[in-house]
């Protein structure tokens, strides 16, 4: 929900709450003024009454008099002085319906020794009439106020909140990756002002020790070559002397072997943090069928021995633009895969189109949770001669130019399948 | 032959001379760019090694000064840096080879010989290893004087055998030289295995030694002596 919308639904739930209990306030009030006026309109009615029994001895026609309907009775025996007043409905002969009336009644003994009844009925219809009128203007002004109160927010909002959205889309495009650093625009309102600095410092100190890292990682794997050279050389020196038995080549070649692996791992991290630091910005249109093929042949041989069989389905030229070298090693690393944890006798299916391309192959079921499938070192324990960060690199190449990967495994074959 | 290496790194650049000396090289080698360039202008040298990071200047512009003096010297750049860039660079200003680090001492070895075949234009250009006779430029090889088919795998295979005869090189070396780094040790293993007997039973065909002895689990050392 925009923040907009969240604010001018609070305004108008609380606008309308305060409206409906000050509304009934109001009404209450309104109609006990009436109420009164029309109570001592009543009274003083009565008073008249009282007074012309007084002098007259008779009943005059009152009705004509006030227009509404008095009614008097005169009472043979002495009565308690009982005098109430309230709201009624009767029926009314002038109108010819019921109505509402107000009613007065008197029973009184203090005229002339005798006891009198006097009842004296006031329609309440014009005081009804007004309230309602009143109200009625009153919700008027009420609404059109709640309407300009919801467009003046809208509108103020809207030009207070502009250098917030613009921090925010400044925010949401910008990425800890690239070149520059975070430049918000600046701002007359304190709390933005505020909000944008922190978010200034905050950026810098995050792209500072992203970029730490990523030098200490690219260093530290680009460090380790040159030892990694020496003990190479020196090992294939070593084992040009002619003393060496045969239990001394046995450990040369074991050392060998794991010089090699850490050879392999370290291009593998150099690599990666190498996509990370951009380091592959060059691009062009990469045919993907023909590198496909291409791959294809320079695994033939291993193909051959494994006696997997191969069967390709390919539809249209299909061309992604990204750089050569990082295809390269993304088709390779795939069909690496698909080779390496075949069974024998095995087969691979690649089937490519213009969305998507598929690589399916024979194989035993992971050993590993698939959901980590292309974390780094993440392998099956039966083939420790691989390092475990191949699919870790398909990953970063085909995030780096906005492909999805999606693994799938059932009925025996494997499926690695990449979105462009 | 003279060979100048031109390396910073003290134990690689003893490695690597050490390996050439038995190849009956007069290998110098010097550390740092300004001794390079002093070296370059005085000598002449067959065959150039050149590291791209060193201390003093880019191994680039070494290059560079060497055709600028319109020298015919073979040049191989060895680089840590496992860029696309700089190779295109190197091989556009002139550079023969481009070899990343960590290399293989055979593979070096292998390498230079290629370039100083290619720049030895008056001599005949052939490699003659008892009765195996090569003609690179016919990719022709004969034993006995009969010509033997051979494989592009098991071609190389033989040249890079002859390059570093009479030396123990491991099967990791050759499975490298032959399929790249992107191949699994394994598997390439076996097949080189496969090429290697293949390799042994045609030269044998003709009448030729049994030169590759396998050397316990670690490579092969193809030599005419036991």
């Amino acid at each position: 929900m925009k923040l907009l919308t969240k604010t001018s639904r609070y305004y108008i739930f609380i606008s309308v709450i305060v409206f409906i209990i000050s509304g009934l306030i109001f009404f209450r009030l309104l109609n006990n003024i009436f109420d009164r006026q029309l109570d001592n309109t009543l009274f003083e009615e009565k008073l008249l009454i009282e007074e012309s029994i007084n002098f007259s001895d008779s009943v005059p026609d009152f009705r004509s008099v006030f227009g509404h309907m008095i009614d008097i009775t005169i009472l043979i025996a002495p009565h308690k002085k009982v005098e109430w007043i309230r709201d009624t409905v009767m029926y009314d002969n002038v109108k010819g319906e019921f109505a509402s009336f107000r009613h007065l009644f008197v029973k009184n003994t203090s005229i002339k020794k005798q006891g009198y009844i006097i009842n004296i009925y006031k329609p309440l219809r014009e005081s009804e009439n007004l309230i309602a009128e009143i109200m009625i203007a009153i919700s008027l002004l009420f609404i059109s106020l709640l309407f300009l109160l919801i467009l003046v927010n809208y509108f103020i909002s809207r030009r207070v909140w502009i250098p917030f959205y613009r921090t925010l889309n400044t925010l949401s495009q910008y990425e800890i990756n690239q070149d520059t650093s975070l430049k918000l625009t600046s701002t007359d309102i304190y709390e933005f002002k505020l909000l944008n600095n922190a978010l200034e410092r905050m950026s810098k100190k995050i792209r500072q020790d992203y970029n730490n890292l990523k030098e200490f990682n690219e260093n530290a794997a680009h460090e380790l070559q040159t030892p990694l050279a020496i003990i190479k050389s020196k090992l294939e020196l070593l084992i040009q002397s002619e003393e060496l038995d045969e239990h001394q080549f046995q450990l040369i070649s074991s050392v060998f072997e794991a010089t090699s692996r850490m050879a392999k791992l370290n291009q593998g991290l150099l690599l990666i943090s190498k996509i990370d630091n951009n380091q592959f910005p060059q691009t062009e249109q990469v045919n993907l069928i023909t590198l496909i093929e291409k791959t294809l042949i320079h695994f033939a041989e291993i193909i051959e021995i494994r006696n997997i069989s191969v069967t390709t389905d390919f539809i249209g030229p299909v061309t992604l633009k990204m750089n050569t070298t990082l295809a390269e090693i993304l088709i390779t690393n795939l069909i690496s895969n698909a080779v390496k944890h075949n069974i024998p006798s095995g087969s691979i299916h690649i089937t490519v189109n213009q969305e998507t391309l598929t690589i399916y192959n024979s194989g035993n079921q992971l050993q590993t949770d698939p959901q980590r499938l292309f974390e780094r070192f993440r392998k099956s324990d039966h083939h420790s001669d691989s390092v475990g960060l191949g699919l870790s690199i398909v990953q970063k190449i085909t995030h780096l130019y906005n492909m999805r990967v999606e693994y799938t495994y059932n009925n025996l074959t494997h499926s690695l399948k990449i979105y462009f | 032959m003279k060979l100048l290496l031109i390396e910073d790194e003290k134990e690689l650049a003893h490695s690597i001379t050490e390996y050439l000396a038995k190849e009956n090289y007069l290998c110098e080698s010097v550390e740092k760019y300004e001794d390079a360039v002093e070296k370059i202008n005085l000598y002449q040298y067959d065959c150039i090694i050149v590291d791209i990071t060193l201390p003093g200047g880019s191994g680039l512009n070494i290059i560079r000064e060497l055709k600028h003096n319109k020298s015919e010297t073979g040049i191989i750049i060895i680089s840590a840096k496992n860029s696309l860039d700089d190779k295109i660079t190197g091989l556009e200003i002139g550079a023969d080879d481009y070899l990343t680090k960590p290399f293989h001492l055979p593979e070096l070895n292998a390498r230079i010989k290629s370039v100083i075949r290619r720049r030895s234009f008056g001599g005949k250009n052939e490699i003659i290893f008892d009765e195996i006779k090569i003609l690179p430029d016919q990719l022709e090889v004969t034993v006995h004087d009969q010509l033997i088919i051979l494989t592009k795998k098991e071609y190389d295979l033989l040249i890079f055998f002859l390059a570093n005869k009479d030396r123990v090189v491991t099967r990791e070396a050759i499975a490298e030289h032959l399929w790249g780094d992107g191949m699994d040790s394994v598997d390439s293993f076996d097949f080189l295995y496969t090429h290697i007997k293949n390799l042994r039973k045609k030269i044998m065909e003709k009448g030729g030694n049994d030169y590759i002895h396998t050397i316990y689990g670690i490579g092969y050392k193809f030599s005419s002596a036991l």
